[in-house]
């Protein structure tokens, strides 16, 4: 039976090319708007590290002014500072923990006429390539005496490594970053964590960075750091060394912690932390430490744009829109002369297949429309791409997550819209329809 | 009152030529009921929208009044049907979203009566057809009979020249077709000229005269009605 | 004119009525609430920043080599590139408005840990700083030679003068904005600088920052590393200057990249893409819905009327003119629409208010509301033309016609 009303639905669709165009497209338009913006939304707000995301936890501590203590707010430092990252890394209470920050070195190739480059660089601890579950093509990461001893060992990115040494197995070979001699340990596969949660506070969107070095190195060297740096009260004299023992935060901390026994004894470290450093001077507010994962955290720190969120919003009104239109022409279409209804009527049909039937139509106009809605959406991701430039490029690519929910809405809207027309054409009279002219 | 003379209509569809009327010509004195027979395809349906100014022809003349309506535009004759005739169809035509009041109301808005002259009209030829008390039903409340009448009504209230009926009765049973047909009598008697439009002789009989079409033309009378008269002789 | 009748027969038969009136109604609410939200977007691109955009472009030097001096080189590339025809001036600095990376520190009128700063713009600038910016001083005098201090990376002593915008003064001295010239304010909660200068305007390099007009300029060099040049040309010449410079720089200097060029029309564009692109595709948006909405009535209508050729050949008999028809199908169309704008009205306001709540969105500026009412209907009436129009058409002998 179901593919005979398959069969009926494809004839009555076929019947009346204009009007049945006019649905597909009707469906289409508010499908492919919506996909768009339902993509755009999707991906700015996806798990990046589904497998890990609810053993990672960013590490927050309130050491920010009492003066501008805000209860309403409930805001914390999005950051730590030098002695605080360095004494939650010695004390190493977590299962795995890193503190890293952004910077920016200079590259040079070895090599006539090659010009030297900057690279985008994080500074890091051994633990943030386990933590984070990057793979590597060549290689591996660093371990913990090479951050104690402060070798100058390098971790290079898939593009760097294809730029530098044309994409061959680089380990142990020798990178001058900054005028230093690094030697290459590893080169990691493709690495794209779309947010780049790890660091939220530097640009959600942002590609990761080429290469990777040790914290302690970077700050041996007195790199330049490209991050945000935030100083509530000013370091006590000039220099670097002043710096370092200030209250400026400037470091991203992440802990893994495997449940939920773990994460409370963390915790109950960082208070304890906090309640020592209290009797050292600093820390003026009260204990306000914040352990959040993954998923919480992007939450906290608004990752998706509030702008996707509205245009979401819109968009299904959009597609409210079309549904109304949508309605119109199905009423049009059943309630139409060139319905058969109350032929089918006298001939035995039952107003519930009937009922089937008409749906089922309505569903193929929906799956026409889904289909169809997913090139616009296509068309409307690439609209997008063009008009934000790189900074969307990882934004916009569907997924077969996407694609189904596209299909599916398709088709559940149709039917949707074919109710009350369906209802109408079933509740006529047999007898009403069959004068004959 | 009116006079049609010489009046063809022709059809073309591509290369085919239909001849609907051919120099057909009818008087029409104030005050008379006639009744045009013939059978189907003779012309009738032709005749009487040419006679209704619902079509126009392609030779002949058709004065009412003294006037020549012939080639009028569109918004003239329209204005001229409006003023001058009144419609009764077969299939009543009565609006099904519209109650009774409004439905006879149509053509006097048209007519750009204030809304106290045509609440008057409307409410005197519903008083006429004995429906004024149903007057805010509406039609798929009534009987065919019942909305027969209004429509009847409708046509009455702009006070036309002429009722021009096509078939009144056709959709009616034996026992709503005479109540209706005896309405049309006593509108007749009060003085409304009337030309219908049938094909059914009995009905034919009612009226004082007869015109017969065959073949698009005026024939001399039925040959029924040929042996009544030579049978009352 | 038959509204009566036409109201009365449309409410017996309301599907089709009440489906348009609720495309128009929605319809109206996206409009008017994206047209709010563009306007919002607009406002905030037209700001000016202050400074000439038009003529100014901004490179970076980045130093690396071992023996790379960064004081020699800056003196020598700002001597150099003033001396290039066609430029008007240049400065080192670490930023510029609009370009979304800066400094900002905490300006208070009295010291002490525990008084609550304001949040100020830095930039740091010499004595050309105003000329290359092209800043307008209202009151006070620029920095001299002599003023100007290099600052080290990690440095936290500031120096004692500061030239600051109108609206920082306006923050700091609400009571006489212009008495601010020779007050005394705290840097660093305990650091006195005298404010020697006010500037007309200048933005800070965060367009979405609430203090966005708040700037200081302090007269400083810096010895980070790395640095900007700021480079002011004669009108006309920035595009051919920009090349040049750029070589003329990395040829001087091989310890040094030099990289990230961009006029300041780049970077307003990159600064406000994301305001811009909204703005087209709510442009795109309400564009598409309008002509969905238009096809949804002429569909609707012409069905609706294919459904009433009876009734139209009957009201031509009983002697409606074309015209009559005519207007019998606008005004009805008329009708729905004038019921789709006011629940639109309605709709519009509500969806305006949960965006708000849940966006913090601006209000609807009043007049949108009646002038998107005005739009729907005129674009409701020539949308049902067509179908109308077709109405007008049906010959008055379709009354005769046998069911």
């Amino acid at each position: 039976m179901f593919s005979y009303y398959l069969k009926l639905g494809w004839l009555s669709i076929r019947r009346n090319p204009l009007l049945s165009t006019l649905m597909v497209a009707a469906i289409a338009i508010g499908i492919g708007a919506s996909m768009t913006i339902i993509t755009v939304n999707y991906v700015m707000s996806s798990n990046p590290i589904p497998q890990k995301s609810d053993v990672l936890f960013y590490v927050q501590l309130d050491s920010d002014d009492l003066n501008t203590l805000d209860d309403e707010d409930n805001e914390l430092l999005d950051q730590l500072t030098y002695l605080d990252a360095m004494a939650l890394m010695k004390a190493g209470k977590a299962y795995r923990q890193v503190a890293s920050n952004r910077s920016g070195l200079v590259l040079e190739p070895q090599g006539e006429g090659e010009r030297p480059f900057s690279v985008d660089t994080r500074n890091t601890w051994a633990s943030f390539f386990p933590m984070f579950d990057l793979r590597f093509l060549y290689g591996g990461g660093w371990d913990d005496t090479a951050d104690q001893n402060l070798e100058r060992v390098v971790v290079l990115s898939k593009e760097i490594n294809e730029r530098v040494f044309g994409g061959e197995d680089s380990v142990g070979r020798s990178v001058r970053l900054n005028g230093m001699d690094f030697r290459v340990v590893g080169v990691m596969d493709e690495f794209l964590p779309m947010p780049k949660f790890y660091d939220v506070t530097n640009g959600a969107f942002n590609e990761p960075e080429e290469i990777f070095i040790p914290f302690n190195v970077a700050v041996e060297y007195e790199f330049d750091r490209n991050g945000n740096t935030n100083c509530w009260k000013m370091p006590d004299g000039d220099g670097f060394e002043a710096f370092l023992n200030s209250e400026c935060v400037w470091i991203q901390f992440w802990a893994e912690l495997r449940n939920a026994t773990e994460k409370q004894d963390y915790m109950d470290f960082l208070n304890a932390y906090v309640e020592q450093q209290k009797e050292l001077g600093r820390f003026p507010r009260p204990i306000n430490n914040r352990l959040s994962d993954v998923m919480e955290w992007m939450e906290d720190q608004e990752v998706v744009e509030d702008d996707a969120r509205v245009m979401l919003g819109l968009s299904l009104l959009f597609l409210l829109v079309c549904l109304l239109n949508t309605i119109g022409l199905l009423l049009a279409k059943f309630l139409g002369k060139s319905t058969d209804n109350s032929l089918r009527r006298a001939l035995g049909a039952s107003k519930s297949s009937l009922f089937i039937q008409h749906m089922i139509e309505s569903g193929l106009i929906g799956l026409g429309g889904g289909l169809f809605g997913l090139g616009l959406a296509w068309l409307g991701l690439r609209g997008i791409e063009m008009l934000f430039g790189e900074y969307v490029e990882n934004l916009v690519g569907m997924d077969w997550a996407m694609v189904m929910t596209g299909i599916g809405l398709a088709i559940l809207s149709a039917l949707l819209a074919g109710l009350y027309p369906t209802w109408r054409a079933c509740s006529i009279a047999p007898a009403s329809q069959l004068k004959i002219q | 009152m009116l006079s049609m003379q010489n009046i063809s209509k022709v059809y073309r569809a591509g290369l085919v030529e239909t001849h609907a009327l051919r120099e057909f010509s009818l008087q029409v004195d104030e005050g008379e009921f006639i009744s045009v027979t013939g059978p189907s395809g003779s012309g009738k349906t032709t005749f009487l929208n040419i006679a209704g100014l619902l079509e126009s022809f392609t030779a002949g003349r058709y004065l009412l009044d003294g006037k020549d309506v012939s080639g009028l535009s569109d918004t003239e004759s329209s204005r001229v049907r409006n003023e001058n005739i009144g419609f009764v169809f077969q299939s009543f035509n009565l609006i099904p979203d519209l109650n009774l009041f409004d439905n006879v109301d149509v053509p006097l808005r048209y007519r750009g009566f204030s809304s106290g002259e045509r609440k008057r009209r409307i409410e005197k030829v519903l008083e006429t057809v004995g429906l004024a008390s149903r007057m805010k039903h509406l039609p798929s409340q009534l009987s065919g009979g019942q909305q027969q009448r209004v429509a009847i009504a409708r046509a009455l209230a702009g006070e036309p020249r002429f009722l021009l009926a096509d078939e009144p009765t056709g959709n009616l049973d034996s026992h709503m077709a005479m109540s209706v047909m005896e309405l049309i009598s006593e509108i007749n008697r009060n003085g409304t000229t009337i030309i219908m439009v049938t094909h059914d002789p009995a009905l034919a009989e009612m009226a004082s005269r007869n015109v017969h079409i065959l073949d698009g033309r005026v024939s001399n009378g039925t040959p029924e009605i040929k042996v009544a008269q030579v049978a009352s002789a | 004119m038959e509204i009566g009748p036409i109201w009365r027969a449309m409410m017996r038969n309301k599907t089709g009525a009440i489906l348009i009136a609720l495309q128009i109604a929605v319809t109206m609410a996206i409009m008017v609430n994206a047209v709010s939200i563009m306007q919002e977007k607009n406002r905030m691109l037209s700001r000016p920043s202050g400074i000439d955009e038009n003529n100014i472009f901004t490179l970076a030097s980045v130093g690396f080599a071992e023996d790379f001096n960064e004081r020699a080189t800056v003196e020598e590339d700002l001597a150099a590139i003033r001396a290039m025809p066609g430029v008007v001036n240049a400065i080192q600095s670490i930023s510029i408005p609009l370009s979304g990376g800066g400094w900002s520190m905490g300006l208070a009128v009295e010291p002490g840990p525990e008084i609550d700063g304001t949040g100020v713009a830095v930039y740091f600038v010499d004595e050309h700083g105003l000329d290359t910016f092209g800043l307008n001083l209202l009151a006070g005098e620029n920095f001299s030679a002599t003023d100007i201090v290099w600052r080290g990376r990690s440095d936290t002593s500031w120096p004692d003068k500061v030239i600051v915008t109108l609206a920082t003064a306006e923050t700091l001295f609400p009571d006489d904005p212009h008495s601010a010239l020779g007050k005394t304010v705290y840097i660093a909660d305990v650091i006195p600088m005298t404010i020697t200068g006010i500037i007309e305007q200048m933005q800070a390099p965060w367009n979405g920052w609430d203090g966005v007009e708040r700037v200081m300029l302090t007269p400083n060099r810096t010895l980070f590393g790395s640095s900007r040049y700021i480079i002011r040309t004669k009108p006309g010449m920035r595009d051919t200057l920009m090349p040049q410079v750029e070589e003329m720089l990395a040829e001087r200097n091989k310890g040094r990249i030099v990289r990230s060029m961009s006029s300041m029309d780049e970077i307003r564009e990159k600064s406000y893409r994301a305001e811009s692109s909204m703005i087209k595709i709510l442009t795109f948006t309400i564009t598409l819905l309008i002509v969905i909405t238009s096809l949804g009535i002429v569909g609707l209508a012409s069905f609706s009327v294919n459904r009433r050729t009876r009734q139209i050949g009957t009201r031509r008999a009983l002697g409606a003119s074309k015209l009559a028809i005519l207007r019998y199908f606008m005004t009805e169309n008329f009708l729905i629409s004038l019921v789709g704008v006011l629940i639109g009205a309605a709709l519009t306001v509500g969806l305006n208010i949960i965006m708000i709540e849940t966006f913090s969105l601006t209000r609807i500026t009043w007049y949108l509301v009646p002038v998107a009412m005005l739009m729907l209907l005129a674009v409701g009436q020539m949308a049902v033309f067509g179908p109308a129009k077709r109405a007008s058409s049906v010959p008055p002998a379709v009354a005769t016609r046998t069911v």
